[in-house]
């Protein structure tokens, strides 16, 4: 097995023993600590503000509003006080600096703001009509068509049109936003959990008007993040630096859980309609996927939510929509798996929905519309191992024996149902670039200014230099998360390992060149003389025929000072294949008849996905996707009192997520697959792939034991009494 | 956040007098709801901790059980007499919150915890429960998870407790002393309605602690269970609850005592469904006759209309599982 002989987590007893410091621990000499006032009320302006209790307070600093707030420049993101308008309860209004966190919190408390309310949209449907097409769903068009997608559905044999509607999550990883903002003249330093460093420093530059070398942001460690710690955390990250470079001393901020709620973005809500028309062989002739989703009124992002629809299956006639309404709420922005997690809900329901329609097994439905291209993109695949992931998903599922029959399995009082779903994520990459730089201590350090959102960077980072170059893994020291590093790519979209395996492989890889240079051309060496290509390293030894020399021989020879490579990795600008991971989820559920309770008992996913680095890791991350998905499909929604504009569970009691008790076995398959053409070293994303199709093959094992098709997630007992 | 003034009382009757000295002091157990509350903006001024008195113990004798208001949960749950002759009992409690909570939190503090309707746990929305005459937004908002009996115009939540829900069905009576006055309650007079005064939960006075509660030794304590339905497997309060005890003696019931949790204001006994049961046989029937009794006079909410049907089909199931084999 694999498994046994993949290096376990690099900084794992870093993690255990509590030597990692996580930025919510650090703190700098004399500094401030923050605290938020927010708006009560989706929308108001605010007539004036009273601080004179505040700052009565002993230990109370200073009280910043839109009044007195350092100006900052108009951004494409929220800026917070800058005016006084509010478009969403929970807005910060005020700032409050203090000696202490207590001081601060009570001081907040103390903060009187006068609001004029202004009428608002407090839930999707109170604007339907004033739905409107965004620029762009995510990094795609908003809107595709191809063929004649009406004509064909009216025409068609057999035909399906069904809402599904998904709500709105919030990312809630276990560690909060913080951020320590440390100037030093007009040298920024931001301690701060970051998905993306480099992109954080750049704002940050452009905000405050500095050049990029001025700011540095240093992010070791992040306790979970899933697109709640990148561009949605900026605006309150500003707001900590802005607090700094105002007082003149070091500025700590750090949100309260039920803030997360309510600023550091959302997944949005989704309402999808799906109209299918087929032949009776089950052949797709039209598909026509329509979703509405909510943004706020003050900024616009909508999910790739019907982009599984435009190339999962063959179809000659599609069509597919994005559009969206200004609620007063929080602003959405991608949470793991945005977009194809809930769109690939509706696809994938619908689909099991045209199988038992047309009496065909869901998993026959799906091959014969099996596309051998993606017909969207007009792309051959770089690679698809979807039909390989059927068949070797189902083998292991026992799905041969399902009967096709809803209702019909049964475990004692409890109906058993057996679903499935396809799984399609986009693989992307962005530039990289990467140094490895070897000591004459014989220590390899590799530099790469990405992230570690708790998936296992740092360890893939020492792997694929230690491999690269010939050094044993314990051998590797890895620096990541600071923007004094080369740049790395930022940790989102399933994008980073991609982007940065070409750049270490590239600069592990120069390293040994270079090495192997100077070992054949120094006359003191064992290789020396002999041809580059026949000189190996392995285990920090290098060899050649039956001569060898261990590394740190060599290095204290020709460069006791070390080497170093950098390299430089960037994408191809113009494609000339589609880049997809596949995959197949089937999952078991269990269904109380009388009572409605459903619980899911077995999860089995077959994946093909290019080259997995490290099965240990890779498979956390699958678990990690189902487990997402097995709360989207049952426990997972934030919920808005529509007669106030306010959440009303913003927190982890009431806020649903699947706790140990809901965990079904899991049983995850990694398929081999080539991957040749992305230029990854073969990798392809796998952080997003486990969430997407998991909610579809739920609902679809609901349908199979009770014979009732839940089209409105999270799926709750009342549905199905 | 407000300063609060923290007592450690020594011994009993001190944690008594502290509590008649100090006005609007609050007894801290374990703190697991308490702590929450004050976090959540729902404070008191003054705390007098009353976690390291001996009044834990649990002391099974010829009659009946006595619990220490400070027994701890899990140490309840575990008990050996109480799993076999107050099945409900620990039924209650192995269905109650986590392991980690159970470990902490005590039988006093569980029956006393607050509600958890989210307009109350949030520190500023409208709520007449923690801010007579702000309004109740629960009763046309979000309201699925609330009570179908026992509301009133001014609050529709639910108590939260399952304990609480076993103890109503075992009959339990509740000790309580205050400074200078010792009294017994039957465990259903220890919760109020809410009325036109939902800021008081409980019937007790100023300054007056729980120190135990007694359940008798029963045919139909032995035969007892209670019954969770519940949004995920664990660490959930109950949509609805059941706790059933029956007395049957020749197949025929002598006694039945039913109460539902997840659907009043307070624990609800079902009287109706009791009173089926009364004198007929141990059969399909008759529970089936008693779950179609069971929501009679409910009063459901714009959301959890639901909650009447699975009320009957849990009662139905409950009562089922207390005759099986
Ligand atoms: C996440 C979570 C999930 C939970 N799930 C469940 C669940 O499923 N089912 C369930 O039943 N409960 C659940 N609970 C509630 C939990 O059981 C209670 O918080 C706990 O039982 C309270 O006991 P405590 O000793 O910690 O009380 P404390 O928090 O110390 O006190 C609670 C209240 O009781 C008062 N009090 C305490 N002891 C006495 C006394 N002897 N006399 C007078 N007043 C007293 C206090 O003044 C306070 O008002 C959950 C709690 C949490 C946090
Ligand atoms: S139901 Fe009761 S606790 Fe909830 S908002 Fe209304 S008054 Fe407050």
């Amino acid at each position: 097995m694999i498994e046994d002989r993949a290096p376990t987590r690099y900084e794992a007893a870093q993690k255990v023993t509590g030597a990692a410091r996580y930025q919510g621990e650090v703190r700098a000499a004399g500094m401030l600590h923050a605290a938020l006032v927010t708006a009560p009320m989706p929308s108001a302006r605010v007539l004036g503000i009273d601080t004179a209790r505040a700052r009565a307070l002993a230990g109370c600093v200073e009280v910043l509003t839109h009044e007195n707030a350092l100006r900052i420049p108009p951004a494409a993101f929220l800026t917070l006080l800058q005016e006084p308008v509010v478009h969403f309860a929970g807005q910060p209004v005020a700032l409050v600096l203090a000696e202490t966190p207590e001081t601060a919190r009570a001081a907040a408390a103390l903060v009187e703001v006068r609001y004029a309310p202004m009428p608002a949209v407090t839930a999707l449907e109170q604007a339907r009509d004033e739905a409107y097409a965004p620029r762009t769903a995510g990094l795609t068009a908003t809107d595709s068509r191809r063929g004649e997608p009406e004509a064909a559905l009216a025409a068609a044999a057999v035909r399906l049109d069904h809402c599904y509607t998904t709500p709105t999550h919030n990312h809630l990883a276990i560690e909060p936003q913080v951020v320590l903002a440390d100037w030093n003249g007009s040298d920024l330093l931001v301690q701060t959990p970051s998905q993306a460093v480099f992109a954080h420093r750049a704002g940050l530059a452009r905000c405050f008007g500095l050049d990029i070398e001025r700011v540095r942001v240093i992010s070791p460690y992040l306790g979970g993040g899933f697109g709640s710690k990148g561009g949605a955390w900026f605006p309150c990250l500003v707001l900590g630096c802005l607090a700094a470079k105002q007082l003149g001393r070091p500025v700590r901020l750090e949100l309260l859980r039920a803030q997360m709620f309510t600023l550091v973005g959302r997944r949005q809500e989704t309402v999808q309609q799906l109209k299918i028309g087929a032949a009776r062989d089950g052949r797709l002739a039209a598909l026509l996927h329509d979703t509405v989703a909510q943004t706020s009124t003050y900024g616009e992002y909508a999910d790739p939510v019907a982009t599984p629809t435009r190339m999962m299956y063959a179809c000659p006639n599609v069509a597919t929509t994005h559009r969206l309404v200004r609620v007063n709420a929080p602003q959405p922005n991608p949470a793991r798996a945005p977009g194809e997690g809930p769109g690939s809900f509706a696809l994938e329901s619908a689909i099991d929905e045209l199988a038992y329609k047309l009496d065909l097994d869901p998993i026959e439905l799906r091959r014969r519309n099996f596309a051998d291209h993606d017909q969207h993109a007009g792309l051959p695949w770089s690679s698809n191992g979807l039909l390989e992931c059927y068949r070797a998903g189902a083998e292991a599922f026992g799905w041969a024996r399902r009967p096709s029959k809803p209702g019909t399995l049964s475990d004692g009082r409890h109906a058993l149902g057996w679903g499935m779903a396809g799984a399609c994520y986009p693989a992307y990459r962005i530039a990289s670039q990467a140094a490895v730089r070897i000591n004459l201590d014989g220590r390899v350090e590799v530099r790469c200014g990405t992230q570690d959102m708790g998936s296992g960077t740092y360890t893939v980072l020492a792997q694929l230099a230690a491999e690269a170059l010939g050094v044993p893994y314990a051998a590797v020291d890895v620096a990541l998360g600071d923007t004094l590093l080369p740049e790395g790519p930022y940790s989102g979209g399933s994008m980073a390992t991609a982007s940065f395996t070409p750049a270490v492989e590239d600069a592990a890889r120069r390293l040994r060149r270079d090495l192997i240079a100077r070992a054949v051309a120094d006359p003191r060496s064992p290789m020396h003389g002999r041809q580059p290509d026949q000189v190996s390293i392995a285990d920090g030894v290098m060899r050649a025929g039956n001569r060898s020399e261990p590394l740190i021989e060599l290095l204290a020879r020709v460069a006791p000072q070390g080497i170093e490579a950098a390299a430089n990795a960037a994408p191809n600008t113009k494609p000339a294949h589609s880049y997809y991971g596949f995959g197949a989820v089937f999952a078991e559920v269990r269904v109380d008849p009388d009572l409605g309770e459903i619980r899911v008992t077995r999860l089995t996913g077959a994946y093909a996905t290019g080259r997995i680095l490290n099965p240990l890791l890779a498979r956390s991350q699958f678990v990690g996707g189902l487990i997402w998905g097995i709360g989207m499909a049952l426990h997972e929604k934030t919920v808005m009192d529509k007669n106030l504009g306010r959440i009303v569970n913003d927190n982890l009691a009431d806020y649903l997520i699947p706790v140990h008790a809901d965990m079904p076995r899991f049983d995850i398959h990694m398929l081999t697959e080539d991957e040749p053409h992305l230029g990854s070293g073969g990798v392809k994303g796998i952080g997003m792939l486990g969430t997407c199709g998991t909610a579809a093959a739920i609902a679809n094992a609901v349908f199979h034991a009770t014979g009732r098709r839940i089209r409105d997630l999270p799926i709750r007992l009342e549905q199905l009494l | 956040m407000q300063q609060v003034a923290y007592h450690r009382a020594a011994s009993e009757d001190a944690a008594l007098a502290l509590a008649a000295n100090h006005p609007g002091a609050m007894f801290i157990a374990g703190g697991t709801d308490m702590l929450q509350l004050s976090k959540q903006g729902v404070v008191p001024t003054q705390l007098i901790d009353i976690s390291r008195l001996p009044l834990d113990r649990i002391e099974p004798r010829a009659g009946a059980l006595r619990i220490g208001a400070l027994a701890r949960l899990a140490d309840v749950a575990d008990h050996p007499d109480v799993r076999r002759d107050w099945p409900a009992l620990a039924q209650a409690i192995a269905a109650s919150a986590s392991p980690q909570i159970r470990n902490l939190a005590t039988v006093g503090g569980n029956l006393l915890q607050r509600t958890r309707c989210g307009y109350f746990r949030s520190a500023d929305l409208p709520c007449n429960k923690r801010e007579p005459g702000s309004g109740c937004a629960a009763r046309d908002g979000e309201n699925r998870l609330h009570a179908i009996f026992g509301t009133s115009p001014h609050c529709v939540a639910t108590h939260a407790s399952d304990l609480a829900v076993a103890l109503l069905a075992l009959q339990a009576s509740v000790h309580v002393r205050g400074h200078d006055s010792a009294r017994v309650l039957p465990i259903a007079e220890l919760f109020r309605l809410p009325g036109d005064t939902p800021q008081r939960d409980s019937a007790l006075g100023a300054g007056e602690m729980i120190v135990s509660v007694e359940v008798s030794r029963s045919a139909a304590a032995r035969r007892s269970c209670y019954l969770k339905v519940r949004d995920r497997a664990s660490f959930e309060f109950a949509v609805v609850s059941v706790a059933a005890a029956l007395e049957i003696e020749d197949g025929v019931i002598r006694s039945a005592r039913l109460a539902a949790g997840g659907v009043g204001t307070v624990p609800w006994r079902l009287v109706a469904s009791e009173r089926a049961l009364a004198g007929a046989r141990a059969e399909p029937a008759a529970f089936a006759a008693a779950a179609a009794r069971a929501a009679d006079g409910a009063q459901p909410l714009s959301q959890n209309g639901f909650k009447l049907e699975l009320l009957r089909r849990t009662v139905r199931r409950a009562l089922e599982g207390l005759t099986d084999a």
